[in-house]
C-alpha cells in the first residue's frame, strides 16, 4: 500500500487547555488506508478517535504533520468524504426524500438555477434515484414523506446512510453512527452496513467505542490508546481481521474483542501486548 | 385529589372556568366602582359606564371624522363608507402602515444576523458593534432622531428600527450559531456551497424560530411606535389616546386601549398559526 487513499503522516493534535497550556490528543499518528478497506477505529472515550476522523474529513487541521486524501492535503469537508455522525445527521426541516435528494440537487444546481425548468425536470429523476437508495437501506416508500422527528433512531441512521451513499463518495466516514441505537437495531444496521460496503466498494472509516462492533464490522481494526493522559494517543494496534471469517462464530468475535479490550487497560504495555496479538491474528490472514 | 399538587389535573370545564375568573373579576370590579362613582356624581368622566363607552366607540368607528363633516353633506351612506371615513379607521390605518413598514425593515436585520453567524469575517466586523448598539436605550435617542430626521414619519420608523433591529440581529445570530455543527459538515460533504449551506440549511431551519422571535418582539415594536406617535404625530391610535387624555375622554380611551390589545393579539395569533401550518416539522424547545 505505497499509495494509500488516505494517508495520515505524523499527525499531532493539541487542544489548548487555557492559560497557555495545551493538551495533546493525538501523538504522531501514522496511518495508511487503502481504497476499499473497512477500517474500524476503536478506543476509549476521549482518546481522540473522533478527532482523527475529523482530520480525514477536513473539518480540523492537525497541529503537526499532515493528512492527505488522494495525495491532496485536506482543507475543508467536501464530496470526497461522506459523513454519518451519531446525532443531527438529518436536516430536520426536510422530509426523508428531500434529505436524500438534497445532495444530488445542491451539487448540480447552484443558487442561480434554483428556479430553472431544468431543475424541475432533473428533480423527478433525483427522486427516483433517492427512492432506490431508500429501498437499499431498508426503508419503504411510505417513509419518504415523513420528517426526521417522526422516525425512530435506527430509521434516521438508515436515511443518513442513504443520504451519504447516493453521492457515491470514495470514502465514507462514520462517527459512532450506531452508538445511540438499541442492541437489536444495532445488529441489523451492522449487517446492513457490511452489505452496503461490499456492494458499493467505498472505503469506510468507522469510529466506535465498542470493540465488539469494531471487530465484527471492520476488515481492519485500529486501536488508539495512550500510555498516560496528556501525552496523546498513538496507534496501539493495527490488526487486519478481514479474512477471519466470523460469520458463524460470534464467540470468536467476543474473544478477540476481549483481548483487545485487555490490551487497552492502563498500566499494561500496550505495544508489547499489541505486538503479540498482531502475531497471533495477523498471521491468520 | 388535592388541587394544589403538581400532578393535579383540572378537567376541561374547570380549566375554562378558572381561566375566566380574573377577567370577570376585573370587569365586575370596574363596573362596581363605576356605578358607585356615577351614583355620587352623574357627570363623572374618569370611569365611564358601558353604555357611554359603547356609544363613544360607535361614534368613533361609524361616524365620519369631524374634520370632514362640512364637506360631506347630508347624503345617506353605506356602513362601509361610514366606517372607512371614521376616526378609528383613519387612526388604525395610519398606525398599521407605520407598523408594517417597521416590521418589513426588520427582515434585513435577519439576513445580517444570519451572515454574521455564518461568515466569520462578517461576524468579526459587526458583532461587537451590535452588542453595544443593542444596549442603547432607543427612547433616549428620540430627541436626536427628531433633530436629525425631522418629526415626520421617518423619525418614527427609525426609532422602531433602532430599538428592535439589534435584538433581531443578535437573536438571529444566536439561533444560527445554535444549529449543530454536524449539519453544516454534512451539507458540505453532500456538495453544498457556502450560500447553499447558509440559506438552504441554516436559514430554512431557523426561519420559524426567527418568526417566533419577531412575534415576541412585536410588543417592543408597538411600544416604540406608540412613543413616537404620542410625542410627534397628527394621526394614529397612540396620537388619539394622547389627545383624548387632555379632555379626560375616558369613554373613548378605554375602548381604544382594548382595540389596540385586540389587534395585537390577533396579529400574534395569526403569525403563530401560520408559522405552525407552514412548518409542520417545527417543534418548540
Amino acid at each position: 500500500m505505497a499509495n494509500g487513499q488516505i494517508r495520515v503522516e505524523d499527525a499531532v493534535v493539541d487542544y489548548s487547555a487555557g492559560r497557555g497550556a495545551s493538551h495533546r490528543v493525538l501523538n504522531r499518528i501514522n496511518l495508511e488506508i487503502g481504497s476499499g478497506e473497512f477500517v474500524s477505529i476503536v478506543g476509549k472515550t476521549g482518546c481522540g478517535k473522533s478527532t482523527l476522523l475529523r482530520l480525514i474529513l477536513g473539518e480540523e487541521r492537525p497541529t503537526g504533520g499532515r493528512v492527505l486524501v488522494n495525495d491532496q492535503v485536506r482543507a475543508h469537508p467536501d464530496r470526497l468524504c461522506g459523513y454519518v455522525p451519531q446525532k443531527y445527521s438529518l436536516f430536520p426541516d426536510k422530509t426523508v426524500l428531500a434529505n436524500v435528494v438534497f445532495g444530488l440537487d445542491v451539487s448540480e444546481f447552484g443558487p442561480l438555477s434554483f428556479f430553472s425548468p431544468q431543475r424541475r425536470r432533473r428533480m423527478r429523476e433525483f427522486r427516483a434515484t433517492a427512492l432506490l437508495y431508500l429501498e437499499r437501506t431498508g426503508l419503504t416508500e411510505s417513509d419518504a414523506g415523513k420528517y426526521p422527528h417522526q422516525l425512530s433512531g435506527g430509521m434516521q441512521q438508515r436515511v443518513a446512510i442513504a443520504q451519504a451513499l447516493i453521492m457515491k463518495p470514495p470514502i465514507l466516514l462514520m462517527d459512532e453512527a450506531f452508538s445511540a441505537l438499541d442492541p437489536g437495531t444495532r445488529k441489523e444496521m451492522q449487517s446492513l452496513m457490511k452489505d452496503l460496503w461490499r456492494s458499493s466498494g467505498t472505503t469506510v472509516v468507522f469510529v466506535t467505542h465498542n470493540t465488539e462492533e469494531a471487530v465484527c464490522l471492520g476488515s481492519r481494526v485500529i486501536v488508539l490508546s495512550g500510555n498516560s493522559p496528556g501525552e496523546g494517543s498513538r496507534v496501539a494496534l493495527d490488526l487486519p481481521v478481514g479474512n477471519l471469517d466470523f460469520g458463524s462464530h460470534p464467540e470468536d468475535i467476543r474473544n478477540l474483542a476481549e483481548q483487545i479490550d485487555r490490551a487497552m487497560l492502563p498500566g499494561l504495555h500496550v505495544e508489547s501486548t499489541a505486538a503479540e496479538m498482531s502475531l497471533a491474528y495477523g498471521n491468520a490472514t | 385529589m388535592n388541587p394544589f399538587r403538581l400532578h393535579a389535573t383540572p378537567g376541561k370545564v374547570t380549566a375554562l372556568a378558572l381561566s375566566w375568573v380574573l377577567f370577570s373579576a376585573g370587569i365586575l370590579s370596574y363596573f362596581y366602582v363605576a356605578g358607585k362613582r356615577h351614583a355620587e356624581n352623574p357627570d363623572d368622566r374618569v370611569t365611564p359606564t358601558i353604555s357611554q363607552m359603547v356609544s363613544a366607540f360607535q361614534s368613533a368607528s361609524l361616524e365620519p371624522f369631524e374634520e370632514e363633516i362640512a364637506e360631506e353633506g347630508a347624503t345617506q351612506k353605506s356602513i362601509w363608507s361610514s366606517i372607512s371615513s371614521s376616526m378609528l379607521w383613519k387612526d388604525t390605518a395610519a398606525t398599521t402602515w407605520r407598523f408594517l413598514i417597521s416590521v418589513a425593515l426588520l427582515f434585513p436585520a435577519v439576513v445580517l444576523g444570519l451572515h454574521m453567524a455564518m461568515f466569520p469575517y462578517v461576524g468579526a466586523f459587526f458583532l461587537r458593534f451590535f452588542q453595544f448598539f443593542d444596549k442603547i436605550v432607543a427612547l433616549s435617542l428620540l430627541p436626536i432622531l427628531f433633530i436629525a430626521f425631522g418629526i415626520d414619519e421617518l423619525s418614527k420608523v427609525m426609532l422602531i428600527v433602532i430599538g428592535v433591529a439589534p435584538t433581531i440581529v443578535l437573536d438571529t445570530f444566536n439561533l444560527s450559531k445554535s444549529v449543530p455543527r454536524e449539519q453544516i459538515v454534512k451539507a458540505f460533504t453532500l456538495g453544498a456551497g457556502d450560500l447553499a449551506v447558509t440559506y438552504r440549511i441554516i436559514f430554512k431551519q431557523i426561519w420559524p424560530h426567527v418568526l417566533n422571535s419577531i412575534r415576541l418582539n412585536l410588543k417592543a415594536v408597538m411600544l416604540f411606535l406608540f412613543a413616537g406617535e404620542m410625542i410627534a404625530s397628527a394621526d394614529g391610535l397612540a396620537y388619539r389616546i394622547a389627545l383624548l387624555r387632555r379632555n379626560m375622554a375616558m369613554d373613548t380611551i378605554v375602548p381604544y386601549v382594548l382595540w389596540v390589545a385586540l389587534l395585537l393579539f390577533l396579529v400574534d395569533l395569526a403569525l403563530n398559526t401560520i408559522n405552525r401550518k407552514m412548518h409542520p416539522w417545527f417543534q418548540e424547545i
